[in-house]
């Protein structure tokens, strides 16, 4: 009951909760094909928002943990041009990136270089995470700079602590660990926003070639397609026609399940990362 | 005379954070708080002035909830009449605005004597200097720690001037809390500050609770004092058990006795030997230029040097350089220019800075920080402190139990071994920095501030453990504003002064 | 502030030289290619057959076991047959999806016409900017204001049910902000005009999350300022502290006020640390806002819209025209990361103490 009270757990257990009961339903009210496109779709997006969290940590911490040595080290032209590397990724549009590495990973794709199947998962995550990594490895370099400008850093140092352990195990692990986790979190929500947004907008604009064939379906996908957007057009009407709102729960139930997964995924992502920085006081 | 009882309760999450059964102090009288570092004074001030903020925290006084406290009738009237000098400076002036602004803001608006007290707090009768801070926004480090420390202390003597000013006859109750009031000062401004204080209590009685690390006091109370050791109290808050605290009379008399019982630490054998350290008298760091001198005028440089079981002890103004001189020997800020021998070794700020990971750090030489909380992995388990470090041989819990016991109470370091370091004490904190640099058994072991946070029974306890590493050759290298004491346990051949190279001591 | 600059030249330098040298190899290949068709063309063969599907794995299957039985001993080629197959037939949809090709070149009308699009992105993006400032730190007030309420008087029916309803409006126009653009857009398809200006600034500051996300970052930094020691000292001087409407208080025409000002309370202090903080958070917030009227501009269709036309233009493949749109946003982009970078450094010198002497 305790874990109840917290902000974050309680919208976690909401977005489960939810989730089962939707998909419960669609499962007595949404035709079978339908329900089977809508349960890859969702279970596509979040391995993708997944790995791409896995990613950007892995991408994050490489890059921090070695501009720190390198800047340790007095390494001023390697440093620069690793900063400047990061600070131009940062400065694509994330959408714009994304939406063309989608095009060569596509392209590679047709092309028969690269296996099909489950490698396209990774390959799309790290799409995804080459313009999202900067974020974390600012976290990652703002914690280690807070430490270093304490007697944290120089106390361990003059008893001998090697670096490495310092930055890593004490600093990292044992005092940002928490930092970093509701870091990821908002990965988590960036990413399924992105991957949902770059995948509509490559169903409704691009050669089809992109979407249909290569890349694995995800939410934003499904909700460019035709009945989707009816489904969606029948959300507006119902604002103006109020006694039409039964009908969205039988008969535009794949529209209305998908645009509902996302919002709510997304709504409840921001809850529960706001609600952990607030329990633990970040 | 009035006693003022309270019993109050902080508690978070149901953990208790402090409980005092008899929170008392005698109203229009002083009353001087020591304990030590983390046991609950500031808190528990805090709860009685109505600041503290409810979220999180459980909070109760006499019983009733904290918002009916808040609401009370004197909890009303002392906040309109009193004032709350806060522990530390730095973080207590808004960076966003003038000093001045701050210092006219709210109920300071009202007060005519700002250019007096900034004056004396100043020494400058013309105020032109104290006027120059007025202009300036407050930043990390301009103006000095102990600049902003009088800051916040002349706000506290412009509301005294409203408090005399506004309720000359029937005053209201009050309560003035000084947290830590001479922490960054140095003793000259500490006594400037008594002496305003007490000029402030003969205009009018009021009630003032200081609490303080800085038992040296007593002496300067005793001394300059005297006529008013009638109106003065010395408490301390002790541990009864976990979270709860009582206060008890802390004897003056012991305290005095205790400094007269010590004498300047006997020079060995082993101080025969050459130094185990040597730094030239001149050297340069951040563009200022600083000497070493033999002589408390600062007439005479000396090199400064330590051997083998001697103690040496820097004094100087706060703010002067006797860290970042600290910090110069142990390689950890460039120097401009420096010329020093450790462990026969030549270093000079040319030297490579990997000459330090190389061969000093945990090696040769090790070093105690000032401030426990920062130096260690508050996350970290007292076991852990441990884990990580170039010991000779590994250290297993048996071992880690028995090092705790050399500062720590019998069945506490057990009882300790696998807490986190943030829920020990700030004095427990302390001790452990204190051991987890002495652990590595270096030549020469440089402390600044080894007392800071401790109350009396500790200081004792670490002084005798201090002692203990100088008889077995340990070269000892002290930083402190504790000069009462170690003036007295520190041979004064041992004694050292920093100041500027250009002679302007002023911190 | 020099070494910023210097970087931000340094990047605008190395892109544009990137780009631009991509854009002459792009338009020079194109010249030589000429007017071609579909790079790639239907070939007759195993995918051609009639009652084969191709694109089912069932028709698959049986293909290679025909093909297996038929070519014995040569499975690999076999399967290796019907993957080709496969493929020449994704090759030909594409073909037969592109028929309306259309080949553009990046002529003087042409760039004018994308000058045009460029101004009507820069008019909608410098509105929703000045928007979402505004509205970021109103959001992030009131939400600080009312936790520090007082709790009002015991609970009746009515206040449960008003709570309740305001819990579920809470709700519902959280669903809304959080919403993408597309779907907000394509539920009021039919009753609005989305492809007007104003509903594309509208959609730029309701959608994508933008402005939760950012009040609640804001409203981070006022909790973490008013818990910083100088509070606890503008309280001991008996500034004021209740944030209930009345005298003494927050009104809501307070926190509603386009320059915010709490003279003689607490807040002051807290507020003016928190927007110092959050001028550090500009540039994010930009970049985060491009990418949200990107994806309403690509995601709505929006005709003579510039991220439209430089999805039309990868479509068609013309990248000369796509190279010289990526350029104009990365210009905005660096653009804004300069005057976001010069506005905190400006900010920061104020309190720097440098005309103050000693």
């Amino acid at each position: 009951m305790s874990a109840l009270r917290c902000e974050d757990v309680r919208w976690a257990g909401l977005w489960f909760g939810v989730t089962a009961a939707l998909g419960v339903w669609d499962l007595l009210f949404l035709n079978r094909p339908a329900f089977k496109r809508v349960s890859i779709g969702f279970v596509n997006t979040f391995a993708i928002a997944f790995m791409t969290a896995v990613c950007t940590l892995v991408l994050g911490w490489a890059a921090a943990v070695g501009l720190h040595g390198l800047e340790s080290k007095g390494r001023r032209v390697r440093y620069i041009l690793i900063t400047f590397a990061i600070n131009l990724a940062r400065s694509v549009p994330q959408i714009v990136g994304i939406l063309f590495g989608y095009i060569a990973v596509a392209s590679f794709r047709e092309s028969g270089a690269w296996g099909a199947g489950v490698l396209m998962f990774p390959l799309l995550a790290l799409c995804v995470a080459v313009f999202v990594f900067p974020e974390m490895t600012d976290l990652i370099r703002e914690r280690i700079a807070h430490f270093s400008a304490s007697d944290f850093y120089n106390a361990m140092r003059v008893c001998g602590v090697r670096e490495r352990r310092i930055v890593n195990l004490h600093i990292l692990w044992r005092n940002s660990r928490i930092h970093i986790f509701n870091k990821l979190i908002s990965v988590f929500g960036m990413a399924v926003f992105l991957l949902c947004s770059v995948d509509f907008i490559i169903s409704v604009g691009l050669s089809s070639d992109v979407n249909e064939v290569s890349l694995p379906v995800t939410l934003g996908g499904l909700l460019a397609t035709i009945d989707s957007k009816q489904d969606i057009l029948a959300i507006g009407y119902t604002v103006t026609h109020p006694q039409y709102f039964p009908r969205l729960f039988f008969q535009h139930l794949q529209g209305v399940t998908v645009a509902f997964l996302i919002v709510f995924t997304l709504l409840c992502v921001h809850r529960v990362s706001t609600g952990f920085a607030r329990r633990h006081r970040l | 005379m009035s006693v003022i009882h309270h019993s109050i309760s902080i508690a978070d999450s149901g953990r208790t954070i402090v409980a005092i059964d008899d929170f008392s102090f005698v109203e229009n009288e002083i009353t001087f708080l020591f304990g030590e570092s983390g046991i609950g004074k500031s808190l528990l001030c805090k709860a009685l002035y109505g600041l503290l903020e409810e979220s999180g925290l459980s909070v109760s006084v006499d019983g009733a909830a904290y918002d009916r406290h808040c609401a009370d009738a004197w909890t009303r009237q002392v906040r309109r009449t009193s004032f709350f000098v806060f522990q530390e400076p730095s973080s207590h002036l808004n960076p966003l605005m003038r000093i001045g602004e701050q210092l006219a803001e709210g109920s300071l608006r009202g007060a005519d004597n700002e250019r007096e007290v900034l004056g004396r707090l100043w020494q400058d009768a013309a105020g032109g200097a104290a006027q120059r801070i007025c202009e300036i926004y407050p930043k990390p480090y301009r103006p000095s720690g102990g600049e902003k420390q009088r800051i916040l202390l002349a706000m506290a003597f412009k509301k005294l001037r409203l408090y005399h000013r506004d309720y000359a006859a029937g005053k209201p109750p009050t309560f003035y809390v000084f947290d830590e009031p001479t922490g960054s000062l140095d003793n000259a401004y500490r006594n400037l500050f008594l002496r305003l204080l007490f000029e402030a209590y003969a205009a009018g009685p009021f009630t003032a609770l200081i609490i303080t690390h800085d038992y040296s006091v007593i002496s300067e109370m005793y001394r300059a004092h005297r006529s008013l050791l009638n109106r003065i109290h010395f408490k301390e808050l002790v541990r009864a058990n976990d979270g709860v605290v009582r206060l008890r009379d802390f004897s003056a008399d012991e305290y005095l006795g205790w400094l007269r019982s010590q004498a300047p630490a006997v020079r060995g054998a082993l101080a025969e030997t050459e130094p185990v350290l040597t730094v030239e008298p001149s050297f340069g760091a951040f563009g200022r230029k600083l000497s070493i001198y033999g002589d408390a005028e600062r007439r005479r440089p000396a090199p400064l040097a330590v051997r083998r079981g001697e103690i040496a002890y820097v004094k100087a103004p706060s703010g002067m350089g006797k860290t970042t001189l600290a910090k110069l020997v142990m390689g950890l800020y460039p120097a401009d220019s420096l010329s020093m021998t450790l462990c026969g070794m030549r270093i000079t700020h040319a030297s490579s800075r990997s000459l330090w990971p190389r061969e000093i750090w945990g090696k040769k030489a090790g070093m105690v920080f000032q401030h426990a909380d920062e130096a260690l992995d508050l996350e970290a388990t007292v076991a852990e402190t441990f884990t990580g470090l170039p010991l000779k041989q590994r250290f297993n819990d048996a071992a880690i139990v028995r090092l705790l016991g050399e500062l720590f109470d019998a069945g506490e370091g057990e009882r300790l071994l696998k807490r986190r370091v943030k829920y020990l004490s700030g004095g427990q904190k302390q001790r452990l920095n204190l051991l987890r640099s002495l652990v590595l058994d270096t030549e020469l072991l440089i402390l600044d501030e080894p007392l800071n946070a401790l109350d009396f029974e500790s200081i004792k306890r670490v002084l005798a453990m201090l002692e203990m590493k100088r008889r077995g050759g340990t070269a000892l290298l002290m930083i402190s504003h504790n000069e009462e004491i170690f003036d007295t346990i520190v041979d004064s051949a041992g004694v050292y002064y920093l100041g500027e190279e250009n002679g302007n001591d002023q911190g | 502030m020099k070494s910023k600059i210097f970087e931000h030249i340094l990047s605008i330098v190395f892109v544009s030289a990137l780009l631009i040298t991509a854009l002459f190899a792009v338009t020079d290949t194109s010249r030589r290619d000429g007017n071609g068709g579909g790079k790639y063309q239907s070939q007759q063969g195993l995918g051609d057959i009639g009652f084969v599907e191709i694109n089912s794995p069932f028709h698959r299957a049986l293909l290679q076991d025909v093909a297996d039985i038929f070519y014995p001993g040569s499975h690999d080629r076999n399967v290796s047959l019907v993957r080709a197959a496969l493929l020449m037939q994704e090759r030909a949809l594409s073909d037969r999806l592109q028929t309306a090709y259309v080949k553009e070149r990046l002529t003087p009308a042409k760039m004018a016409a994308l000058a045009g699009m460029y101004v009507k992105f820069l008019v909608v993006y410098i509105v929703v900017m000045f928007l979402t400032y505004y509205g970021v730190q109103t959001l992030a007030v009131w939400q600080f204001v009312r936790e520090r309420r007082r709790a009002g008087a015991e609970d009746s029916l009515g206040r449960i049910i008003a709570r309740l309803a305001g819990r579920l409006a809470s709700f519902a126009a959280s669903m809304v902000l959080f919403s993408p653009a597309y779907v907000i857009a394509y539920s009021m398809r039919t009753d609005l005009n989305t492809d007007s200006t104003f509903f594309m600034a509208l959609l730029g500051v309701i959608s994508n999350g933008l402005l939760m996300v950012y009040a609640t970052k804001f409203h981070a930094f006022l909790t973490a300022e008013s818990r910083k020691g100088y509070v606890e000292t503008a309280l001991v001087k008996n500034l004021d502290s209740s944030y209930d409407a009345g005298r003494g208080g927050i009104s809501a025409a307070d926190i509603l006020r386009p320059f915010k000002r709490f003279d003689g309370h607490v807040f002051d202090h807290i507020y003016r640390n928190a927007r110092f903080q959050y001028i550090s958070t500009i540039k994010e917030q930009a970049a985060f806002l491009i990418t949200g009227l990107i994806i309403i501009e690509m995601a709505l269709n929006i005709h003579g819209h510039l991220c439209y036309e430089m999805l039309r233009q990868m479509l068609y493949k013309n990248w000369d025209v796509v190279i010289a749109i990526l350029l104009a946003i990365f210009y905005t982009v660096k653009l804004t990361e300069l005057v976001a970078d010069a506005w905190a450094h400006r900010a920061a010198l104020r309190y720097e103490n440098s005309t103050a002497r000693p």
